[in-house]
């Protein structure tokens, strides 16, 4: 909030050309970069259907067998295939984390660029609204939104699009109420564009950078929130593979086959780490203060 | 400076009431009440007098709305109303829960400032060096887990490998058994103490980033400042405003209740409170609770923005301009 | 910063020591730990099973079970049953006092079972009380019940702490959530929910027993928690529901784990109101096309036996008999000739037991193959419950509670006139007068035949698909003697509990 909007850029937008080799630079980024590469890839793997087993193919025979050549990582309570599930676990936590961080990050800057560029009343209304939200109790709502509309995965996304549309909004309102202020947009307002072209062409490309950084982070937590939502049985739906569920499914059985908890909780914890270093790295990337250090 | 504190103490009553409205609607939303959630399957087996009589004695035969607007007036006077579950005002409850939630909340802030701002400091003083990764990737290790699995292996490593359990349901509250209070708080503290560094390391070290490339440090350092009474003596206190504000609102979302941990743990506090209401149906309880936290949430955030509003000379020069 | 994290690190340690050092000496108080609390305080309401383990160390109804579910004496001494079951005497143990010191009298039962019947009280079990067509008194200690039509499972049902016997004087001042006030070996000090409840011995206790001091009920919400607390000598004894962390403590020689095969039975119901389930072979494919003891293996590790609808030791006949039970995937398909593959929706209650996701995904690819899809929907529980009381549900993944008797265990399901006709669906005249014609007769032999029919039928009509029973899980540590495990889990044999450590 503040925070954000302190690190504000206070020369008029120019596109810095670049920024992503400069990212290439960065070490955190680069990590980050490449850890979120191999879980698209995995991702894609999994919705391409390319996983060594069906997997939701139960193995009666083979209940919870410890990594061996047959089955890479093991096989979990229903014989199923350890290493296809994380597979196609990788496609659903990244369409879940994907698809609920699109449509919180969406609402959210619209809401948050509204309320900012609008001020006044709708500015107080919109806000008061995200206040509202913010301070419920992020399960409760969670919960209410699942036992409403039903368990499942698309629910599952709308609860934590629910939960996570405040931040944004909160995000992009800052940068839009200093923008707002300076120059560049009250000579471009002065000269008589319209309040949409102001909007688009000189208070939309400024909050890009906090919001990209937030997007980068905001993955990170759905993947987490995914998972805590499972705990409590509110995410995916079995015999569907999600990570969160995989984990809270055969959290008793980690003392005899503590490979159905490693695996998947190495799994969260790679991809979580990459959204976050990618998300830091961006942050050192497109922050031009932080910029201003590289010199020294 | 009066006027902003009006404002803003104002702005506090509707988001109580949209919180308030919206959890009442919420709760009665679900299906199920507190019937069904007392007597499970076994509900089946009432006759309608039966049930009938229940819902008067639970106060479930009256109109919501004449519910709600019993609720609130009483609600604006402190009375929070009964839990049916534990037949006692929702007021003594909260008074019972709040103060381990508050412990806890303040532990775990402490342990991810202890942990979070120095290495923050050092990944800011190391930029884009290897110790720079690392000390990420250190601070990341709690975030990168979700709070229920790294709690089950806490939990799991020191039971099996110390022969030690944090709590074994007899939790002691400070005052009762410090010693043993401590024992039990200390490892969920770390559980959630660990992930908030991250943030905390993630906030120091940008903020000191910025702040290392401003005016009045390259002026420390010309006099001839060593580098390390630069980073502490001048750096540091401007860096760790924005920190600041993020413990405020990270104590905000832990004053919620962190239901997971405390559940893992055995312990008594908000979160768990508030989620067994739930599934109880607990009417008077959720709502009571949640008026709660969302009160104690808008009041750290004011308290953080006014602290803020204190400390930093920018907000004050700008308010002066103004 | 190096000495910031050190010193952190000797503040662990230090804290660690702390802890082995205040290890408190329990004395002769049996510590036991439980992932559920106690709902409420009133026994002739609360139907919870972590209700009822409190309930019953407190409140003590007429007769009980033992660990054959025989049924026993327990406020009364002896009873008769008249030929005709019509009327139902017992004698009432004399000398017996309420926790508050009054004497327990023949008034105190009919006050009690007149609370159970007033509509006003709420009291789910009343249904099995409803042939109490008058009590008389002639003296203080005997009880004469009348019935309206031949009861003999009356008896049975009575062995509940639904029947508890409560004192008239509390009846009258009608407060039961604030104290509770019974005759039992143990008496209330204090419940704090979801923490603690507190008991100490009854001294006053007609039987012979408590030997322990005082019984501290905690709540440890997470299983592996409890688990973890019995391995740490933290706690004495522990009630354990999931058979995955159960069977942990199988090779664990340090640790006594009993399982007693349960009343309690897992079974996936089919709505038979709805199409295509209305179709007698339908149900009669999915019931072939399911191996239960694959479901079993799988949900609960193989802790448990395939079953049939009755659970009652006495009543369990050999399972080869019923309607395929072994899976047979070409009669399933013989019979599902002509219908179209269909979908369906299951719905289950989060971790409740906690096996049910686990049998809804291995019934889930075992219909599959017979073209039948299940789509799970795995709700809150009392969320399903709701659905499950309006009958609104394709098929349902259940735990349903048994009952030391055939007839109150099933009237209500399978009866035209049972309250919960509206979740099964399901009027079978056959069904209806088998168990007309076991409420009324008295000798065991016959009822055993009657039952046996009546288990044929119901599996062979297949509106739900039986699975298996699993086992009640307590564990304790070794120096805890003389507990005897019960298929109803009851804790009651507490008071024959002592503790050599």
């Amino acid at each position: 909030m503040n925070a954000t909007a302190l690190s504000l850029p206070t020369e008029a937008p120019t596109r810095r050309p670049g920024a992503f080799r400069r990212l290439l630079t960065n070490l955190s980024g680069m990590v980050g970069l490449l850890l979120v590469a191999c879980y698209l890839l995995f991702g894609l793997l999994g919705a391409l259907g390319a996983t060594p087993y069906p997997p939701n193919e139960q193995h009666a025979r083979d209940r919870l067998q410890p990594p061996s050549a047959a089955y890479l990582l093991g096989t979990d309570l229903f014989g199923r295939d350890l290493a296809s599930r994380l597979i196609a676990g990788a496609t659903n936590s990244l369409r879940v984390a994907v698809t609920s961080v699109a449509l919180a990050g969406l609402a959210g800057t619209l809401l948050g660029i509204v309320a900012g560029f609008a001020g006044g009343w709708v500015d107080t209304l919109l806000m008061r609204v995200m206040d509202v939200f913010f301070a419920f109790p992020t399960l409760l709502l969670a919960l209410v939104v699942v036992t409403v509309l039903g368990p499942g995965l698309e629910n599952a996304i709308i609860a934590i699009a629910i939960v996570y549309t405040p931040i944004f909004a909160r995000v992009a309102r800052a940068p839009v109420l200093a923008v707002k202020q300076m120059e560049f947009v009250t000579a471009a307002r002065c000269i008589g564009s319209s309040a949409i072209r102001v909007l688009l062409r000189h208070v939309l490309p400024n909050t890009l950078a906090p919001l990209i950084v937030q997007i980068s982070l905001a993955l990170s937590w759905s993947l987490l929130t995914e998972a805590g939502l499972s705990f409590l049985g509110l995410g995916t739906v079995p015999p569907m593979a999600s990570w969160g569920v995989m984990l809270n499914e055969h959290r008793a059985l980690a003392e005899n086959a503590p490979w159905l908890i490693i695996y998947p909780g190495l799994a969260i914890a790679l991809a979580v780490l990459g959204f976050n270093l990618l998300g830091d790295g961006l942050r050192d990337v497109l922050d031009p203060r932080v910029q201003g250090r590289r010199g020294r | 400076m009066r006027r902003y504190l009006i404002q803003r103490v104002l702005a506090f009553l509707p988001i109580l009431i949209g919180v308030s409205l919206l959890v009442f609607m919420a709760i009665r939303l679900i299906p199920g009440d507190v019937i069904t959630a007392t007597l499970g399957t076994e509900a089946g087996m009432l006759t309608d007098t039966q049930r009938e009589s229940l819902r008067r004695y639970y106060g479930l035969d009256r109109p919501v709305s004449e519910q709600y607007v019993n609720w609130i007036t009483r609600a604006v006077v402190g009375d929070l109303g009964i839990s049916t579950r534990h037949g006692k005002p929702v007021t003594e409850l909260i008074a019972e829960r709040f103060p381990v939630t508050l412990q806890l909340a303040l532990m775990a802030v402490t342990l991810g400032l202890l942990v979070g701002v120095p290495l923050g400091i050092i990944a800011a003083v190391r930029y884009n060096s290897i110790l720079d990764l690392l000390v990420r990737l250190l601070a990341l290790a709690g975030l990168v887990m979700p709070g229920f699995l790294v709690g089950t292996l806490i939990i799991f490593v020191l039971s099996t490998v110390f022969g030690f359990l944090p709590n074994a349901g007899n939790f002691a509250r400070f005052n009762e058994n410090p010693g043993l209070n401590l024992q039990q708080m200390i490892f969920p503290a770390i559980t959630l103490g660990f992930a908030f560094s991250a943030s905390i390391m993630r906030m120091t070290r940008s903020s000191m980033l910025e702040v290392l490339g401003e005016d009045y440090v390259r002026t420390a350092r010309s006099k001839g400042l060593r580098e390390r009474q630069v980073v502490t003596r001048h750096a540091l206190r401007n860096a760790l405003i924005p920190v600041v504000t993020l413990v405020g609102v990270e104590m905000g979302y832990l004053l919620g209740g962190t239901f997971i941990i405390e559940t893992l743990f055995s312990l008594p506090g908000l979160g768990r409170l508030l989620i067994n209401a739930i599934s109880q149906r607990d009417y008077a309880l959720v709502q009571g609770a949640t008026l709660f936290i969302a009160f104690t949430f808008v009041l750290i955030n004011l308290v953080i923005d006014l602290l803020y509003a204190a400390v930093d000379p920018r907000i004050s020069y700008e308010r002066n301009r103004a | 910063m190096l000495k910031w994290m050190r010193l952190l690190l000797m503040v662990a340690v230090l804290m660690l020591g702390l802890g082995s050092a205040l290890a408190q000496d329990s004395g002769n108080t049996l510590i036991m730990a439980r992932a559920a609390d106690t709902t409420g305080l009133d026994p002739h309401t609360q139907t919870a099973f972590a209700s009822l383990r409190l309930l019953e160390l407190v409140y003590e109804p007429l007769v009980t079970l033992d660990a054959n579910l025989n049924i026993v004496p327990a406020l009364a001494e002896s009873w008769t049953f008249a030929d005709d079951a019509m009327t139902l005497t017992m004698n009432l143990r004399q000398g017996v006092k309420f926790h508050d010191g009054s004497d327990f009298t023949a008034a105190d039962v009919v006050a009690s079972f007149n609370r159970i019947l007033n509509e006003e009280t709420g009291a789910a079990a009343r249904a099995n009380y409803l042939s109490i067509a008058s009590m008389d008194t002639p003296d203080d200690y005997t009880v004469v019940f009348n019935l309206s039509v031949a009861d003999v499972p009356l008896l049975a049902a009575m062995a509940s702490v639904n029947a508890s016997i409560v004192p008239s004087e509390v009846i009258e001042s009608g407060d039961f959530a604030a104290s509770a006030i019974g005759t039992g070996p143990f008496i209330l000090d204090e419940w704090i929910p979801e923490e603690v409840t507190r008991l100490s011995a009854n001294a006053e206790w007609w039987g012979e027993g408590p030997f322990v001091d005082g019984i501290e009920m905690r709540v440890i919400p997470d299983e592996a928690s409890i688990l973890a607390a019995l391995r740490a000598g933290e706690i004495d004894f522990a009630l354990l529901n999931d058979p995955l962390v159960a069977t942990l403590l199988n090779g664990d020689s340090s640790i006594t784990l009993n399982a007693v095969p349960a009343l309690a039975y897992h079974v996936f119901q089919l709505n038979p109101s709805r199409a295509p389930m209305d179709n007698l072979a339908v149900r009669q494919a999915m019931s072939c096309a399911i191996d239960r003891q694959e479901v079993l293996d799988t949900a609960s590790l193989g802790e448990g036996t395939v079953t049939g609808p009755l659970t009652i030791p006495a009543y369990q006949v050999d399972t080869s008999g019923f309607f395929c039970y072994q899976k047979d995937l070409d009669r399933a398909r013989e019979l599902m000739a002509g219908v179209e593959p269909f979908t369906i929706k299951a719905i289950v209650a989060n971790a409740e037991p906690p096996t049910a996701l686990s049998e809804a995904q291995s019934i889930q690819a075992q219909l599959a193959e017979i073209g039948i899809t299940l789509e799970i929907e795995p709700l809150e529980l009392s969320v399903y419950v709701d659905r499950w009381l309006a009958g609104d549900f394709d098929s349902a993944i259940a735990l349903n509670g048994g009952r030391p008797d055939p007839y109150t265990m099933y009237a209500r399901y399978w009866t035209s006139a049972g309250n919960l006709q509206v979740v099964t669906n399901y009027i079978d005249e056959t069904l209806d007068s088998l168990m007309a014609a076991g409420r009324a007769e008295p000798s065991f032999e016959n009822r055993l035949e009657i039952f046996t029919q009546f288990q044929q039928h119901l599996t062979e009509v297949s509106p739900w698909i039986w699975l298996y029973n699993g086992f009640e899980y307590t564990a304790h540590q070794p120096y805890v003697v003389g507990f005897e495990p019960n298929p109803t889990d009851s804790l009651y044999s507490f008071a024959k509990v002592t503790l050599e450590r």
